[in-house]
């Protein structure tokens, strides 16, 4: 055990000031409006900037487009960007994608992108979940047939998020229907070009996408891994995506465990600062026992959603986030409703932009319900739960 | 916003890992089930007690200059998960954090030897005043340390007050500190006394968080174990998510609910100024959990977990049996608001 101060040496010190201005600088206000009314989780200036440093790949050499930082550092980098509500998710997907290119991608694939998403100018989204396919990932219909050098991708895939600034998606494609579910499926890192992409908007005010792969043609340097063996493929940065991956980072700081905890810090400390403050009464919100034993309930399950790991981090945070976004809403009162920029709006609307955007961590990634399936086999021991078999004529 | 940088390591050492098997040997072999049974309804297994002592269970909380292996909190927790795991007929958590109180103050010398020699087992009246109050392991001990006003005192009895029979077969009694029957000494004054009594009692409260994540394990398991072997609808039962879910809620909270007593630990020993709001939400999250794991197990287990021969029961009764004698435990998030907001201010007052 041990929680103790990281005492920063005065290198690094500074390097932190520097990444303090940086997102001074770059996640500006307009930056923060323009993410809460489109949802787009990118900001190209924002990211060719983090690129310019090499802070897309902090840990990797500079020779390799990094910016060779110690993990001390990239956690700094991590949490700074994180506290300054930096949007992340389409440099989340590429940098999730990476290490299947890496493992898998010939040398000519890997010239061709790796150099441009170190540099910010090439970014992966995920083209896992279907119309028909969503958290039982392996049931995906969209085909490729090979024709000659050249694959031909018909189908199409949904809340494949990010697809509006991404110029490839880790694409996944059954290749052989007559095999097994899971045997005859293949991974393409497929350019963007010449699929046709469509917006969706979700409750939590983000931007996703339908794509449609209309027989997309491209060339097999492409594909990821051996034909018919994309499970395989998949695996890795669908385990990271599931936090499922036993490589836990050296130093690991006091900050957001599971994956949509986030959410509930921003809100939680939303409400703590509004409560805070006396209301037109001249009282203080705080000392009115039903507000003030609420918000330590609250603290406690965020804390919870905090220092949770693996599946049941990814679980835990996120209904942490859906129960406490729910509450604290009803605490501010009408107030509570009002977005960003409203009159009377409560601490910037994260109140309001929390209660909607939880609702969606759940679903994210595979929903909660199947990572507690994940426990269950997994970690306890359970026999798997069995689909529903034919009722007996 | 100025973020503390801290280390976030949930691990155990070589040493405390070792520490580790050697209690969870020890209870498993010393204490199944059938030893938990027989001590009932009154709490305390003499013999248990001997050759726990011979594990310098409690000495090993006592600093050394007290005479004892000056073990910290961190390695405390691992005995008590133990403890809590077999629900053990023994006061310990209550006899370490008397001893190490005793440890603190001279006045105390005299006692904590004779709870190292073994003839006296110490425990701590957790509620601040002087009348009578239900003192856990106060029906097997003969010192009970309470603050009584301004003043912590030492109250000792020739002989320990009968149990009070009670849910949990807890070996709780009452003790009147103001009482006769009663010698009492002071142990320590004023704002010293206030604050020793202070930290005795959050030393009580994650000792305690410690044994109820280890409750929980432990039907945790007898749940895991009837859902993969327990057949019905031509199935066994943990193929139904119904079932498989309300346990993967109990390991989740098991897991999480450890990492948040070792970080609460941690604090306690070494910056116990700092995020003081951690021992009361440890203690509040640890013993919601133990109720709830045992409410699922009992309902895992069906018609026969509600029966006196299920063991589940035995852990049922312990979660609010070795609780409920701090109070009303919502009161901790009272605790932990103070800690966090700061002490409530009453306009016009």
């Amino acid at each position: 055990m041990d929680f103790s101060i990281i005492e920063l040496d005065d290198e690094t010190a500074r390097f932190r000031d520097e990444v303090r201005e940086f997102c001074k600088r770059y996640i500006t206000a307009e930056v923060l409006d323009a993410e809460y009314r489109d949802g787009n989780g990118f900001d190209l200036e924002l990211h060719m900037a983090l690129g310019e440093r090499g802070w897309i790949l902090p840990t990797w050499a500079k020779e390799d487009g990094g910016a060779g930082l110690t993990g001390l550092k990239a956690s700094i980098l991590a949490l700074e960007l994180e506290a300054h509500h930096a949007p992340s998710i389409t440099k989340g997907t590429t940098t999730l994608v990476l290490p299947a290119v890496m493992r898998w991608g010939t040398d000519e694939l890997k010239a061709e992108v790796v150099p441009g998403v170190a540099r910010g100018d090439i970014r992966f989204c995920l083209g896992y979940t279907e119309p028909d396919s969503g958290s039982d990932v392996a049931a995906a219909r969209t085909r490729a047939f090979r024709d000659g050098d050249e694959w031909v991708i018909d189908g199409q895939k949904m809340f494949t998020t990010g697809a509006q600034n991404c110029q490839y998606s880790f694409l996944l494609t059954r290749t052989n229907p007559d095999a097994a579910k899971h045997k005859g499926l293949t991974m393409f890192l497929c350019p963007l070009d010449h699929a046709e992409i469509q917006a969706i908007r979700t409750l939590g005010g983000e931007r996703t996408n339908m794509v449609f792969y209309d027989g997309v043609r491209i060339p097999d340097r492409y594909r990821l891994g051996p034909v018919d063996q994309g499970w395989m493929v998949l695996l890795g940065p669908l385990n990271a995506e599931h936090a499922m991956a036993d490589s836990a980072p050296p130093v690991t700081l006091d900050s957001p465990g599971g994956m949509y905890g986030i959410s509930a810090v921003f809100a939680l400390e939303a409400a703590v600062a509004w409560a805070a403050t006396p209301g037109p009464d001249g009282r203080r919100p705080i000392d009115d026992p039903l507000v003030r034993h609420r918000l330590a309930r609250h603290a406690l399950d965020v804390e919870m959603a905090t220092i949770a790991t693996g599946p049941a981090g990814r679980i835990i945070s996120s209904e942490v986030a859906i129960r406490v976004g729910a509450d604290l809403i009803d605490m501010v009162g009408p107030r509570g409703l009002l977005p960003r920029g409203e009159k009377g709006t409560v601490e910037d609307g994260w109140i309001e932009h929390s209660h909607r955007f939880a609702q969606g961590t759940a679903t994210y990634g595979g929903t909660t319900d199947v990572f507690r399936n994940i426990i269950a086999e997994r970690v306890l021991g359970l026999p798997r739960s069995a689909p529903p078999t034919k009722s007996p004529s | 916003m100025d973020l503390d940088l801290r280390r976030a390591d949930y691990s155990l050492s070589d040493d405390q890992e070792a520490l580790q098997a050697a209690f969870e040997t020890f209870f498993e072999r010393e204490c199944p089930a059938t030893r938990v049974r027989s001590a009932e309804p009154f709490g305390f297994d003499e013999e248990l007690w001997q050759r726990l002592a011979g594990m310098r269970a409690v000495a090993m909380g006592v600093p050394e200059s007290g005479g004892g292996d000056g073990a910290g909190l961190e390695e405390l927790i691992l005995v008590a998960e133990e403890v809590g795991r077999r629900v053990a007929p023994v006061p310990v958590i209550e006899a370490v954090v008397a001893a190490r109180l005793l440890a603190a103050v001279p006045a105390g010398a005299d006692t904590l030897d004779a709870v190292l020699r073994g003839s006296v087992i110490p425990t701590i009246a957790l509620h601040a005043g002087g009348g009578d109050q239900l003192v856990p392991g106060g029906s097997v001990a003969r010192a009970a340390i309470a603050l009584v006003g301004d003043d912590l005192v030492l109250a000792e009895r020739d002989r320990p007050p009968e149990q009070v029979a009670n849910q949990g077969h807890a070996p709780i009694a009452w003790w009147d500190l103001g009482g006769s029957d009663v010698e009492r000494r002071t142990l320590a004054t004023g704002r010293e006394g206030r604050d020793l009594f202070e930290q005795a009692g959050r030393e009580w409260r994650i000792l305690t968080s410690a044994a109820l994540i280890g409750m929980s394990r432990a039907v945790l398991d007898l749940g895991v174990q009837h859902a993969r072997d327990r057949v019905a609808f031509g199935a066994p039962i943990g193929t139904f998510q119904a079932v498989s879910h309300s346990l993967v809620d109990v390991a989740m909270s098991v897991d999480t609910g450890r990492r948040l007593v070792r970080k609460a630990t941690w604090y306690q020993q070494h910056e116990p100024g700092v995020h003081r709001h951690l021992v009361p939400m440890a203690y509040f999250y640890a013993q919601e959990a133990a109720v709830e794991a045992t409410t699922v197990a009992v309902h895992v287990l069906g018609g026969v977990g509600f029966t006196v021969e299920s063991d589940a029961q035995l852990y049922f009764r312990r979660a609010k049996g070795w609780t409920l004698v701090a109070g009303d435990p919502q009161r901790e998030l009272g605790a932990l608001a103070d800690q966090l907001f700061g002490p409530a201010q009453v306009v016009g007052a």
